[in-house]
């Protein structure tokens, strides 16, 4: 049963992609419906493993050798994110049906998004190491192919490809990891990594805890590989709903919080995280503050959200971490699916030139709302309680200086949600956009997570429940919502914290009696929109590299002699190279 | 007296191949360059004429050097006929001409 | 049929059917108003029909460790390792020249195409099949002439030409220095089997050390070891297609693997080849990346990808032969494998396509970037092998490129030094350097506005197709499954690892 439903999840949106790329384009609306017909039929697979959650592996294909067992574990971690992804992205692929509607190609868009779906549940599902890296790099793959979906567009292709390859980067991190893990363990099963990481020597397991840190930076979009994702907004926001808000940047995050275990006590380790933790949800709060384009706005949120999650990780709230997984992926979904609405009723992300918009997308702005507040951390909605989990456990857990900027953090959130919003929604409209409401598909998807993010706060006793049972070496208790509600409302964190939101909120409101205020922090703003220097060593790098591949070329000069002489020059190497090693 | 005979062959295996190569890295005609090249192959032969000798297996030296020449004239023929061709195609033998591939 | 008849039938088929087809084309020409036909479908025949007596020879070879067969004093000996190559060969020179059929078709001298393409692939199998260190070379060398003509097919050309002149003289100066490097063997140990040299070769000091480099360095020029590849990348892009596919994909994979033979037989002379070779692996992959990062020319960018290619051979044969690490060799043979059908497929999609754009219509000019603009829209099949054929390169998964290249890094992580990991690490890198000039290409393939030469371009051929699909699917299944391949890779690094004396 647990097999077939996990070959079912993963299985089942490869499957869809193979049909819809065979359909052809030609035939749209077999492509909208058969992918549509498989991603839900993933997500109702997902939702079937959910209660079958345990520790044990519940499929495994023997390899073998140096690619090891493929073998998957249902385990409370693994179904939790596994649903997400196949939820959210049938979710997506439904609001796909109006918003890609009339699109060329559409049977690249659909095969790559279900391609996605599949191998997004199978990193989350395996327990090898090397499948995981395996479809870590697929998830970049699809993600590289989707940024870039509109080829004709520069900015796309060069989104697409820096996106490509900072995640690949960091990605050799996790590939040092996994090789090292296999030589010194003989496997690349985790849980003989998390039982036996004390039998490594110290050095060995520094460069495995550093190395999925690093991987797990860039996948995440976390300081300092933070600048791939405001370029992935390229998009199409069904897909920065998706994968660049609601389930492959949450792979660093998961990758973190499955192996915190086996490197909590590698010195700095823990400091590390927390630190790339708080740096990036501070600065990209202070980019979401000074970005004037929606989608990126909500980019940036998302880089500091996830900074939110790692530096629970890194404090050791491994449950807090993966709660406000779960709800930033509901409610971030949410507002990118919102903002994809926005966009597709007129026609541009250029917040300047919004406004107004509440009065002719009644519905949007509602479920937009919900998502703003959950985002904001108001009190009763998802993000309210996960976040405030985060906050106590960073008190307890980290030290008192990041608990500080983590809360002034939460201030500027509730500020750029607000501004957003409004910027949106309310004022004059400042430009005559002809708007037009939501279509049917696109309420459908966004209704549900409007729901979820009021609500899928209440799961955490089961989810809690699942973490404790299988995931043995983790250590989590399981926590009910009357404890959960005790724990926050006489933690003094959360009142401080609401504090700080108000006080965000309040810095909107009043914007314009702060005037001291915003000019002393123009500089800060300045710097922000160079998103602080990190774009111009981008830049460099990649110009350098260029410059290098530029004039080695001058080399091959194409005159035979100078070939030959190569030739001798290299025999003379290695002759001279010989008789100095002999 | 063998020695020294040795001594003399082991100088001029060396020799040919050394003017052979440098032959290649200077000359700037093709046909100098084929010339080069076959002044280079000599000086292998020889080299498997004397390690057949030194060896004492004087006649598998020599068998493999008759088949080192059989091979040597093929490429020659593959190489003139080539040349022939650039001679034709191009209008000079000068390898500066043949430069239109590169970087 | 008995394993010796087998082995018989493997060499001499394809070498006795080259000049019949040579001859029949030639008959053809004259009698059937210049039209050549029967000599393709007889080339086809033989390349079907060789694969009878090679997998005949699956069970001794992989069973019983390696068939021998001395003719005189020359022992020939397929193990492992020859079954592999063969293997890689025929299938390679298979796809090819059903590929060919329509790429060649009314080019004059056509008929010497086929029978050169089988003399190359007969050399080619026989190159894997010997003990002997001289026989080494007469098979190499017999390759290497066959390739120098092909090469130069497209004679009327000035830059084929230019190319091939180039390439004849290089490698014929590395020729040249690997017959140094055997006549010092042969004058230290007075015979050329390689498994009687091993053990001779133990205390040969200088003349050992400077044998090893002339045969480092002599087959290096046609494997492409830098600074030695200057050759490869004008040889490479002024081939036909077909023969781009084979050079690249198997041709200067035989200088590898004819090194490696050969320095089996010196292991005992010294420790360092294998650090050696790890030396010219990094210099490989940095250099032929970032070479090709600039290319405009797509068979030349490809070209230049195949130096860097070797590059990662280089290091787990490199890993193997300084540790004896069966992983190392097997990932080798893997990457070889894949890299055969990957730049194979990368090649003979970007000949589809550079045949339907220009050479159909009678122009004889390079394939530039700008001219793939959007050609995904009229050559759905032929944009989607060549984008999973360059994001299998790139290391991609789930393509079969990720696979070997993994195995690769495991094998350098096995032997748990620290200067091996960073070079795990420099790979790595450079496997992200490599996507920089494979996306941008995918990503071209698939604008929705497409290049004037595209939407003037012809249809491309069914029979062009199928070795494109085929060579498709062989990626993505090794890439879905590794182990697919483990049966012919583990014993061939099995075979190589006992020719350096490791058990």
């Amino acid at each position: 049963m647990v097999s077939n439903l996990i070959l079912l999840v993963i299985g089942l949106p490869w499957i869809g992609a193979l049909f819809v790329w065979w359909v052809g384009d030609h035939q749209p609306r077999w492509q909208h419906y058969l992918a549509i017909g498989f991603s839900v039929a993933a997500g109702i697979a997902a939702l079937a493993l959910l209660p079958l959650y345990s520790s044990q592996p519940g499929l495994i294909l023997s390899v073998g050798g140096v690619f090891g067992d493929f073998s998957f574990v249902p385990d409370g971690l693994g179904v939790m994110l596994a649903a997400i992804a196949t939820v959210i992205g049938s979710l997506a692929v439904i609001f796909s049906k109006d918003y890609m509607h009339g699109e060329a190609q559409l049977g690249r868009y659909y095969a790559l998004v279900l391609f996605f779906i599949g191998s997004m549940a199978g990193l989350v599902l395996t327990s090898n190491l090397f499948l995981m890296f395996l479809f870590w790099e697929i998830t970049a793959l699809c993600s590289y192919a989707l940024i870039s979906f509109y080829n004709d567009d520069p900015k796309a292709v060069a989104g697409g490809i820096k996106a490509l390859v900072i995640t690949q980067l960091g990605g050799i991190g996790l590939l040092v990891a996994a090789v090292l893990a296999y030589s010194y363990l003989g496997s690349f099963d985790l849980s003989v990594l998390l039982k036996d990481a004390n039998r490594l020597p110290a050095n060995v397991l520094g460069i495995l805890a550093f190395g999925s840190l690093i991987a797990a930076a860039a996948k995440s979009a976390q300081f300092p590989f933070q600048t791939w994702l405001p370029d992935a907004m390229e998009a199409p926001t069904p897909v920065s709903a998706l994968i660049h808000a609601a389930t492959m940047v949450n792979a660093g995050v998961y990758l973190l919080a499955r192996l915190y275990p086996a490197f909590e006590s590698v010195p700095f380790w823990r400091d590390a995280v927390m630190l790339v933790g708080v740096l990036s949800a501070l600065m990209a709060a202070l980019m979401a503050l000074v970005a004037t384009d929606l989608k990126r706005v909500l980019a940036y949120s998302t880089v500091s959200q996830l900074g939110y999650m790692v530096y629970a990780v890194g404090a050791g709230g491994v449950l807090a971490s993966q709660f406000h997984l779960l709800s930033h992926a509901i409610f971030k979904a949410l507002l990118f699916l919102g903002a994809g609405a926005v966009i597709h009723s007129v026609g541009t992300r250029d917040l300047r030139q919004m406004g107004g918009l509440k009065k002719q997308l009644p519905f949007v702005w509602l479920v937009f709302g919900v998502g703003a507040l959950a985002l904001a951390g108001l009190p009763v909605l998802n993000g309210f309680w996960s976040k405030e989990l985060i906050l106590e456990a960073g008190l307890n857990g980290g030290p008192q200086w990041m608990f500080g900027v983590m809360v002034f953090s939460a201030g500027l959130t509730a500020l750029y949600t607000f501004r957003c919003v409004w910027l949106v929604f309310y004022g004059e409209p400042r430009s005559h956009l002809h708007a037009h409401d939501a279509g049917t598909a696109m309420k459908a998807a966004l209704a549900p997570l409007a729901v979820g993010a009021l609500l899928s706060w209440l799961l955490v006793g089961g989810l809690s429940e699942m973490l404790a049972v299988t995931l043995p070496y983790h250590e989590i208790h399981s926590l009910t919502i009357g404890e959960m509600a005790l724990e926050i409302f006489t933690a003094p964190a959360t009142w401080i914290a609401l504090g700080v939101i108000a006080l965000g909120l309040a810095a909107w409101w009043w914007r314009s009696r702060l005037q001291l205020f915003t000019e002393a922090l123009q500089g800060v703003g300045r710097a922000a929109e160079q998103s602080f220097g990190f774009e111009a060593i981008n830049r460099a790098v990649l110009a350098l590299t260029a410059q290098a591949a530029e004039d080695l070329r001058g080399l091959q000069t194409g005159l035979l002699n100078w070939n030959i002489l190569a030739i001798v020059t290299a025999l003379a190497v290695v002759i001279a190279l010989l008789a100095l090693g002999a | 007296m063998t020695f020294h005979l040795l001594n003399i062959a082991i100088v001029v295996v060396l020799s040919l191949i050394g003017i052979g190569l440098y032959g290649l890295m200077i000359a700037r005609n093709l046909i100098k360059v084929v010339v080069g090249l076959q002044i280079a192959t000599k000086g292998a032969i020889l080299a498997f004429v004397l390690a057949g000798r030194l060896a004492s297996q004087v006649d598998v030296g020599q068998s493999l050097a008759l088949t080192v020449i059989v091979a040597d004239t093929i490429v020659a023929v593959v190489a003139l006929a080539l040349a022939v061709q650039v001679r034709q195609k191009f209008g000079t033998l000068n390898i500066e001409a043949l430069k239109t591939l590169r970087r | 049929m008995e394993a010796k008849t087998a082995l018989t039938l493997l060499l001499a088929l394809p070498l006795i059917a080259s000049p019949v087809i040579y001859i029949l084309g030639r008959v053809e020409y004259r009698f059937l108003y210049r039209r050549i036909v029967a000599a393709r479908w007889l080339c086809l025949l033989v390349l079907g029909v060789t694969w009878f007596p090679l997998l005949q020879l699956r069970v001794p070879v992989l069973e019983e460790g390696a068939v021998l067969w001395p003719i005189g004093r020359i022992v020939l000996q397929l193990d492992g390792l020859g079954f592999f190559l063969a293997v890689t060969v025929l299938g390679l020179a298979t796809l090819v020249t059903i590929f060919s059929f329509q790429y060649v078709k009314g080019e004059p001298d056509e008929e010497k195409y086929y029978a050169l393409l089988l003399a190359m692939t007969a050399s080619m199998i026989g190159l894997g099949c010997t003990r002997d260190l001289f026989n080494l070379w007469v098979w190499f060398e017999a390759m290497a002439i066959t390739s120098y003509l092909l090469v130069a097919f497209h004679h009327e050309q000035k830059s084929s030409l230019e190319a091939a002149v180039k390439y004849l003289v290089q490698s014929a100066v590395g020729s040249l220095l690997v017959l140094l490097g055997i006549a010092l063997v042969f004058m230290l140990t007075s015979t050329l089997d390689l498994e009687s040299i091993r053990p001779l070769m133990a205390n040969s000091g200088a003349v050992g050390l400077a044998a090893g480099g002339l045969v480092i360095v002599g087959f290096g020029v046609k494997t492409a070891m830098v600074p030695m590849h200057t050759w490869l990348p004008d040889a490479h892009s002024q081939a036909p297609s077909g023969i781009s596919a084979m050079l690249s994909g198997v041709v200067i994979e035989c200088g590898l693997v004819a090194m490696l033979r050969a320095l089996g037989g010196l292991a005992e002379a010294s420790l360092a080849w294998g650090a050696l070779l790890l030396f010219f692996a990094a210099l490989n992959m940095l250099v032929g990346n970032l070479m090709a990062l600039r290319q405009t020319e797509v068979k030349r960018m490809l070209a230049y990808s195949s130096v860097a290619q070797v590059g990662y051979m280089l290091f787990g044969f490199g890993v193997a032969i300084s540790y004896g690490v069966s992983d190392g060799a097997a990932g080798g043979f893997f990457h070889l494998f894949n890299h055969a059908m990957m730049k194979g497929l990368a090649f003979l999609a970007a000949g589809a396509l550079l045949y339907a754009l220009h050479l159909s219509q009678g122009r004889h000019q390079p394939l530039v970037l700008d001219d793939l603009n959007g050609a995904a829209r009229r050559y759905p099949i032929t944009a989607f092998a060549l984008s999973v054929a360059l994001l299998g390169l790139g290391g991609l998964p789930p393509l079969a490129g990720f696979m070997s290249k993994w195995q690769i890094f495991v094998s350098g992580a096995e032997v748990r030094s620290t200067p091996l990991l960073w070079l795990v690490i420099f790979a790595g890198l450079n496997s992200v350097l490599s996507l920089g000039y494979y996306a941008p290409l995918v990503n071209r393939l698939y604008r929705r506005e497409p290049s004037s030469v595209v939407l003037q371009g012809r249809p491309i051929a069914i029979l062009m197709g199928v070795p494109l699909l085929l060579m498709s699917l062989g990626s993505v299944a090794v890439g879905v499954w590794p182990k697919l391949l483990s049966w012919v890779t583990y014993p061939a690094a099995l075979a190589l690892l006992r020719s350096f004396g490791f058990h």
